[in-house]
């Protein structure tokens, strides 16, 4: 028994390795896809919708033949603590690791990610987002952005705020009826961010240096929202901002597009539900993908990437998921809101500015309330 | 004691303390570290007290700190206040008791995340209470009552989930009173309140600290209810240490975390000292 257990250990190495060890930048495309094959399967270790992202990806499984594993339940931090805390094993869990753009940047690149310099060439995918460069390791599959959803009830589309006094005449006018989150999703955060960032005149959010005196200049912003304290509400996420609207407790809150589409077509909130970005600019991000080092099967991964970022399957997503696609060939007539609002679309603050931000807004704001 | 004997004992111990020190000590250990800036997950692991006096400095960190202990004393003493009188009714038997016990206990069966959903569905603007009081014309129109300044959401639901736990540990310590102890009470002229101050009291004593340690270690490192059903304007401690872990800033969530643990250790000290006190009848 122990012979045959030693013989079968020996065999899986002999395959393997080779396999591992392999350099996909000497192989031709074809040659890897013959490996991909080979290798049959790939884990995508994705922090969202993963129920229907395994529905999304059956096309891409009936296209090679390789069956993709999404592990159930893992947010964003738990997924980035795997990715971090087995990045010195030999061969790790993750084949295709998908995270927050702008989280890409909080690691070294390099050492964390292989290049994807061996895909096909494709003018259209998208590895620099909202003023993060992805380089060669990181491609963009997922576009979103962050908007205001509106109650179309109470709210005209003919009348939608668009600057900070304007949602303040808003807030002034129906109290209790507008409502962001600060924590637990990114489109409250959005929100205050660029209405700081329009309040606090002189006060360059993208550069990422962070000193007392670019802090001070926040003044005028949490001012402005201490003095309208009364007539907004603090919500405890997205998706609980996105359900009071639903409900009619609230007329306005900050959104994801793809969030709010998605709760849509699943039937999960009012279909009714309207999304605009206003004309002070709300944030534009995404998610991307990149394969780790010790990615177990390096050529599956390297396939699903280009089918990921295909013009046919970023085309799908927008149709499925309402994203705004990560392929410039790609069709977005599927979209929440009509492409002349995506120049009111803005990158995120830089970090490590924005964190301090942050922390000042809750500490200034959100804690004094 | 021969070294022998010694030798024999700490291998007897062995399996408790090889979990303890191995699996909990060496979680403390790498929290403690992080703290003074060593183990870095994603930078230059260096000693530091820098995160201690940065951390300890914001005033989230403080206001964390009084949240997080106004919640797990509060919830601990109405946990106990509540389960004190359904243990000393469920303590002789009779018709139903075992069934009124058993759903007193349910709450410890139902996750606290599906117990928090549950009580915002109920509680929010258009919920089942909003209806209720609006149908029986007490309330004009919906209030707001989904996550409440005062917290008394996260109280409401601490005292759901941890009232049957304390009634599980009281229920036992009255039990163990002997009705002999009670009539000689009652024959020399003590009243209810007298008995239970008297009598039950002291001799629970160790069941209601053990209950209001453990309830209180629990509601102070809240994060669920906090995140559900808790006041937008505070933070707990766990939520706060999630925010900077969040972040990328492992260092001082590990200051949240530790000072955490130290505020259950000491917090957990005074309560059963206070509650050692007042039982006992040395606090009027």
């Amino acid at each position: 028994m122990i012979k045959h257990l030693l013989t079968t250990a020996a065999a899986v190495v002999a395959v393997t390795a080779p396999l591992q060890a392999q350099d996909l930048s000497a192989m031709s495309w074809d040659q890897i896809v013959e490996q991909a094959k080979a290798e049959g399967e790939l884990t995508w270790y994705v922090w969202y919708l993963q129920d229907d992202l395994r529905r999304a990806v059956q096309a891409f499984e009936d296209e090679y033949g390789i069956e993709v594993t999404i592990p159930e339940g893992g947010d964003a931090g738990g997924n980035a603590n795997k990715l971090l805390a087995e990045r010195e094993r030999e061969t790790g869990d993750i084949d295709v690791f998908a995270w927050g753009y702008n989280d890409f940047e909080t690691v070294d690149l390099d050492a964390l990610f292989m290049p994807l310099t061996h895909l096909p060439e494709d003018d259209g995918r998208v590895s620099e987002l909202t003023g993060i460069d992805g380089g060669d390791h990181v491609l963009a599959y997922w576009g979103n952005q962050t908007g205001v959803a509106y109650d179309p009830a109470h709210v005209s589309a003919d009348d939608l705020p668009q600057t900070p006094e304007e949602f303040a005449a808003f807030w002034a006018e129906n109290p209790g009826k507008f409502g962001f989150n600060y924590e637990k999703g990114g489109s409250g955060p959005s929100y205050y961010l660029n209405m700081l960032r329009v309040l606090s005149d002189g006060v360059d959010f993208f550069d990422g240096e962070s000193n007392d005196e670019k802090l001070a200049g926040l003044q005028p912003g949490i001012d402005f929202f201490n003095a309208h304290a009364d007539n907004y509400v603090v919500t405890a996420s997205n998706a609980d901002s996105i359900l009071r609207v639903s409900d009619g407790e609230l007329w306005m809150v900050p959104a994801w597009e793809d969030h709010l589409a998605g709760l849509q077509n699943r039937g999960e909130v009012r279909s009714d539900i309207a999304f605009y970005i206003p004309e002070m600019g709300m944030n534009g991000g995404g998610n991307g993908v990149a394969i780790p080092l010790n990615a177990p099967n390096p050529a599956a991964a390297s396939v699903f990437i280009h089918w990921l970022t295909s013009p046919e399957t970023q085309t799908m997503f927008n149709r499925t998921f309402g994203t705004a696609p990560m392929n410039a060939a790609s069709d977005d007539s599927f979209a929440l809101v009509p492409n002349a609002q995506r120049e009111f679309r803005t990158p995120w603050a830089a970090q490590p500015f924005r964190g301090e931000v942050e922390q000042r807004f809750v500490d200034d704001v959100i804690l004094e309330r | 004691m021969t070294l022998r004997r010694a030798a024999t004992i700490l291998l007897l111990l062995m399996p408790g303390l090889g979990l303890i020190l191995a699996l909990i000590g060496a979680v403390v250990y790498i929290a403690v570290a992080q703290s003074f800036g060593l183990y870095s997950l994603m930078g230059e692991s260096a000693f530091s007290l820098a995160f201690w006096s940065d951390t300890m400095g914001k005033k989230a960190f403080d206001k964390a700190v009084r949240y997080s202990i106004y919640v797990g004393v509060l919830s601990a003493i109405f946990s106990v206040i509540l389960a004190y009188p359904l243990a000393i009714w469920l303590r002789k038997p009779f018709a139903g008791s075992v069934t009124i016990g058993a759903v007193l206990k349910a709450p410890l069966l139902v996750h606290g995340l599906v117990a928090a959903f549950l009580y915002i569905n109920i509680i929010s603007y258009n919920g089942l209470l909003n209806q209720v009081m609006q149908g029986l014309g007490i309330w004009d129109g919906p209030k707001r009552l989904q996550n409440d300044r005062n917290a008394i959401g996260v109280l409401i639901l601490q005292t759901w989930k941890n009232m049957p736990f304390a009634l599980l540990l009281l229920t036992g310590a009255v039990q163990a009173i002997s009705d002999d102890v009670l009539d000689a009470a009652r024959d020399l002229g003590a009243g209810s309140w007298a008995r239970f101050r008297k009598v039950i009291a002291p001799l629970t004593v160790s069941g209601l600290q053990a209950a209001m340690v453990i309830i209180f270690i629990g509601a102070l490192a809240d994060f669920s209810f906090q995140t559900i059903a808790g006041p937008t304007n505070r933070q707990s401690l766990a939520q706060l240490m999630v925010n900077f872990k969040g972040r990328g800033d492992w260092h001082s969530a590990a200051v949240v975390g530790v000072s955490m643990m130290a505020i259950a250790l000491i917090g957990s000290a005074l309560l059963a000292v206070a509650a050692r006190m007042i039982m006992r009848g040395r606090l009027k």
